[in-house]
């Protein structure tokens, strides 16, 4: 019987979504997503409220932005120490790493056959079996979660770097040499650009993965500030809300590194076919 | 035995139906910090009861207050800061039984920090700290020093310690949070010396706080099968608490028996259960008020941070115990 108005509301979404998924604009199409992420969270609290579901087992959305504007602080404390500090220094130290060591593996079939291998294992190494480790060598702070981090991203962005640094044909690269060009030179000018659509797909995937091993990390040991301090402290603590903020936070914070790191590729990859936009 | 024969012909006449069923989540891994349970169950202590027992091992990422919360036990082991915690924040556990008379809890301390009185010493220090619900008694005992646990000179720097005793060995910290019976080994076994270490017992600072007692939610009371059943429980419990008592070498052996990740060793466990066996020994399973009392005092005497803001009520309950050992 309490179920009524929950289906009801979703079927009403529905058409209205389907409704209006039949004209494609701009306008529209901004609409349905928004129509739809608000109808997830109405349902959601509807759902909460009619059931009677304890907050422990999970917190109603108006909870939830209830306590994160409550704890802006406590949050904008953790954002800086897990992803400033940790995630995106990682990243950094780790992609340039990556770029650099895919270089020197491309200039030599040696280590190609050497380092892709010892990349490979590194890449399997489970987090939980390093994060305590780089907590001993590193310490609590954050340069312990940012050496995870490194340790998370470096693999991918060097697999990506590797195809990518192969990735132009033989006829531009022999244009190349009747042009004299010295190694830095058709480096530089030809084989950078043409691996940059590889880059940038390996930069993307590890934003998230970053996140992650930044916030997994601090579960080995931190100061009493961070995101994934945080969210394992207050479940023992029962604030549910609390971790659902961190859950938030790291959402949001996922969606615009990737979002930014999209929008810088745009600018540098223009040339690239997938960058090409049908007009609607 | 002539009750024990009873009972089991009971057992037996209601048993055809199948045991009563029951699950038990532990407030960590399977060690001898439960040995009465493992005991109970492995002894048949919990069939001549006629109860089917389930225990759960715990762990580093679980919440026993959230797993009973979401209906994964019926009965929980758990320390009684997070419960009376747990109960403020709107989720009404209740104290049953309480099979630990004594806290294990203390904080180790290289000598090397100069560290000799805690009213005067642990300024500027960092110490390591267990969370997850660990974290209370710290506080309480920190708040009550007056000394500030964000850091800086006048104030503690605070670590979450992760589930070992690195901090203490790598020297990241003057001192760390250990249990009497586990960690505080790891530290001997890792090769420091005892001279070389300062322990301060929460016991014996007066701020310690009432650990793994057995609790229920509210709602479980007014069933009254089910009262009868942890009735049953605590007994059998106890009976096995007492058992692992007298016979240490035995119990770490079943715990070992219990123990499907293979991490645990005989020596480390039968240490264990010798050690826990002290903090068992003071107690039949009931609640003693004053200790109830000296925790509650405890906890709400945190300053301007009081990990409960209002003394408790209904947060235990006799009736249990009453039943059981009458």
């Amino acid at each position: 019987m309490s179920a009524l108005p929950v289906i009801a509301l979703w079927l009403g979404a529905l058409a209205l979504n389907t409704w209006l998924s039949g004209f494609d604009t701009r306008a529209t199409r901004l609409a349905v997503a928004l129509i739809f992420g608000a109808t997830i969270l109405i349902l959601w609290e509807m759902i909460v409220r009619i059931y009677a579901i304890p907050p422990v087992i999970l917190p109603a959305p108006s909870q939830i932005g209830a306590s994160f504007a409550a704890n802006t602080a406590i949050l904008w404390t953790d954002f800086v120490q897990t992803i400033l500090k940790g995630a995106l220094t990682g990243w950094l130290i780790g992609a340039l790493a990556a770029v650099l060591t895919a270089i020197v593996i491309d200039r030599s079939p040696f280590l190609q056959r050497g380092l892709l291998p010892i990349g490979n294992f590194v890449a399997a190494l489970p987090i939980v079996g390093i994060a305590p480790i780089l907590v001993m060598w590193f310490g609590f702070d954050w340069q312990s979660k940012a050496a995870v981090v490194v340790v998370m991203v470096f693999f991918p962005i060097l697999v990506n770097m590797v195809a990518g640094l192969a990735a132009t044909d033989p006829m531009q690269r022999d244009l190349m040499a009747t042009w004299a060009a010295p190694y830095g030179a058709s480096l530089w000018k030809l084989r950078l650009p043409a691996a940059m659509p590889f880059l940038f797909n390996g930069l993307k995937i590890t934003t998230t993965l970053a996140l992650i091993g930044a916030i997994v990390a601090e579960f080995f040991g931190s100061p009493t500030k961070g995101m994934g301090f945080r969210s394992s402290t207050a479940v023992g603590r029962l604030d549910l809300p609390l971790v659902w903020g961190e859950i938030l936070v790291a959402a949001i914070a996922g969606s615009l590194f990737y979002g930014i790191v999209a929008l810088i590729e745009k600018k540098v990859t223009f040339w690239h076919p997938s960058q090409r936009r049908q007009r609607g | 035995m002539k009750t024990l024969m009873l009972s089991t012909a009971i057992a037996l006449a209601a048993g055809s139906a199948g045991a009563q069923e029951l699950t038990l989540q532990l407030k960590w891994v399977t060690q001898a910090q439960f040995a009465g349970y493992y005991v109970a169950k492995d002894k048949g202590f919990y069939e001549e009861e006629g109860l089917d027992v389930t225990i759960l091992p715990g762990g580093p990422d679980i919440a026993p207050t959230q797993v009973l919360a979401g209906g994964g036990a019926d009965v929980i082991v758990e320390w009684m800061p997070a419960a009376l915690a747990a109960r403020e924040k709107g989720l009404p556990l209740v104290n049953i039984a309480q099979p630990f008379k004594a806290s294990g809890m203390m904080l180790t301390c290289l000598k090397e920090s100069g560290i000799t009185d805690p009213k005067t010493d642990f300024k500027g220090k960092t110490l390591g700290v267990w969370f997850s619900g660990n974290e209370y008694p710290f506080l309480s005992w920190m708040s009550q020093l007056g000394l500030s646990t964000e850091g800086g000179p006048d104030g503690v720097t605070v670590l979450k310690q992760g589930f070992n005793v690195d901090p203490l060995l790598q020297k990241q910290a003057a001192c760390i949070s250990t249990m009497t019976y586990n960690e505080y080994g790891q530290v001997l076994d890792a090769g420091i010396a005892p001279d070389d270490l300062v322990t301060f017992k929460y016991e014996d600072q007066g701020v310690a706080t009432l650990e793994d007692g057995l609790y229920v939610l509210e709602s479980t009371l007014e069933d009254d099968a089910m009262v009868t059943d942890l009735v049953k429980f605590v007994r059998a419990s106890m009976k096995g608490w007492k058992y692992a008592e007298e016979t240490p070498e035995e119990a770490a052996q079943i715990v070992l028996d219990n123990d499907e990740t293979g991490a645990q060793t005989l020596d480390h466990q039968v240490r264990m259960v010798t050690e826990i066996g002290k903090l068992t020994a003071g107690s039949n399973g009931t609640l003693d008020e004053a200790d109830y009392q000296r925790t509650v005092d405890t906890l709400m005497a945190g300053g301007s941070d009081p990990v409960i803001s209002k003394a408790p009520e209904g947060a235990f309950n006799h009736i249990i115990t009453d039943r059981a050992f009458d």
